[in-house]
């Protein structure tokens, strides 16, 4: 490990997702709000295809400062995503490696981002204070309102669910464990699916790191793992983007009752988990234009 | 569609927008608001403030403060803690203020969004 602090991304790309697009998007903001180091972990194939586009490579290290690829068989995950209400497509993702950014990071203390989390604030670097695991357990939607209740627990009366979008953590013990019990519970995820009793057929990170906090605080309610403070800013597969500015981000939240009406939402300077990757993609050109 | 109704739409649209408007900020006001200190999380709101400033008062230095997750905080300089505290206090209420002042000119959705 040569260096103290950095950022890391996953990016493994798919047929119908850019991921790595979108990682050098997320890695342009997290320079400019965090000014940290950034790995982005990837593999051989979507690395290729980056060099093939025009500028790919010199685009990505202006950056990302470290690129890391990974040989390992990744399990296949497939998932209906939407693109507003009206659109959705079916796209395989790969996440069952994401525990081993332990292995992966060369960082003391790393902030591990999902690469539809859009930086757009100083305010993780506060986290690099503490000690341990932190990650978000409370999440809000455009509207402020709270997810609903699959969001917030692994099934109705179930454990509190914790978000696995953004994971800081450093080189302690107690991380190490934290680590060993995500890969375990991803290792025999099957078997956990059937004692916390979630439904689907999605294998979920953010139910591996709820399952493995559970575990860590002796099978109830505990501190071993911290929260990051305030909620996690989601924008849902449904919600679209309409116009990015220097500071503003203008959104279209979906109603999800009443799936024709939208309103408009205007945030400021905030950090926003951008589920539609596809809206983030279509403004690509305006996300260059202000963190560049 | 009868004009009184299209009216009222306008209007119910400008209001759910506007609320939503001002529940985000006030989110955005509280992320603001957070003090990270010695591995220990504070809120600067009027009490926090109020008690460690009672503490100077008081003749301390250094105190263990509770903080927002109820775990002890060994502070041992609560002068620099408060000088956080009231730093995040007032950049937030001064851009919450400002906020509010910008959303109350803007009679329209369109407005509200700088359009």
């Amino acid at each position: 490990m040569t260096e103290t602090k950095g950022v890391c991304f996953f990016a493994y790309n798919n047929e119908a997702i850019d991921y790595i697009e979108l990682a050098i998007l997320a890695a342009a903001q997290a320079k400019k709000h965090l000014d940290l180091p950034i790995t982005v972990i990837t593999d051989a194939g979507t690395y290729n295809w980056l060099k093939q586009k025009p500028d790919g490579v010199a685009q990505a290290k202006k950056f990302i400062d470290n690129i890391i690829i990974t040989e390992e068989d990744l399990k296949l995950n497939h998932r209906k995503h939407w693109d507003s209400p009206w659109s959705s497509f079916n796209a395989p993702f790969f996440n069952s490696n994401k525990h081993k950014i332990w292995e992966y990071s060369p960082y003391e203390q790393t902030l591990l981002l999902d690469i539809d989390y859009m930086i757009r604030s100083d305010s993780l670097l506060q986290s690099f204070s503490h000690e341990g695991v932190c990650m978000f357990d409370e999440a809000l939607d455009l509207r402020s309102d709270k997810p609903g209740s699959r969001e917030r627990y692994l099934f109705d009366g179930g454990i509190p669910m914790w978000w696995s979008t953004v994971v800081y953590f450093d080189r302690t013990s107690t991380s190490k464990l934290f680590f060993d019990t995500w890969a375990h519970v991803a290792d025999n995820y099957e078997f956990y699916q059937y004692l916390y009793n979630f439904p689907g057929r999605l294998f979920r990170t953010d139910y591996c790191v709820s399952i493995a906090v559970h575990i860590l605080n002796g099978m109830t309610t505990g501190d071993s793992i911290n929260n990051f403070p305030g909620a996690l800013l989601n924008m849902d597969q449904k919600d679209d983007i309409v116009e990015i500015r220097e500071n503003d981000w203008i959104m279209l939240s979906n109603d999800k009752q009443k799936q024709w009406q939208n309103i408009v939402v205007k945030v400021t300077d905030q950090d926003i988990h951008c589920m539609n990757k596809r809206a983030i993609l279509r403004h690509t050109k305006q996300i260059w234009e202000t963190n560049t | 569609m009868d004009e009184r109704l299209q009216k009222a739409l306008e209007f119910s649209n400008y209001s759910l927008t506007i609320t939503n408007q001002k529940k985000n900020i006030k989110n955005r006001i509280n992320q603001l608001r957070i003090v990270h200190h010695n591995n220990g999380v504070f809120f600067a709101d009027e009490a926090t403030i109020s008690f460690v400033k009672t503490l100077i008062d008081l003749g301390n230095k250094s105190a263990i403060l509770i903080d927002t997750k109820e775990n002890p905080v060994e502070v041992d300089n609560l002068k620099n803690l408060l000088d956080n505290l009231t730093s995040a206090y007032f950049s937030a209420t001064n851009e919450l203020n400002a906020e509010y002042v910008k959303i109350k000119k803007q009679r329209t959705v369109t407005k509200l969004m700088d359009w």
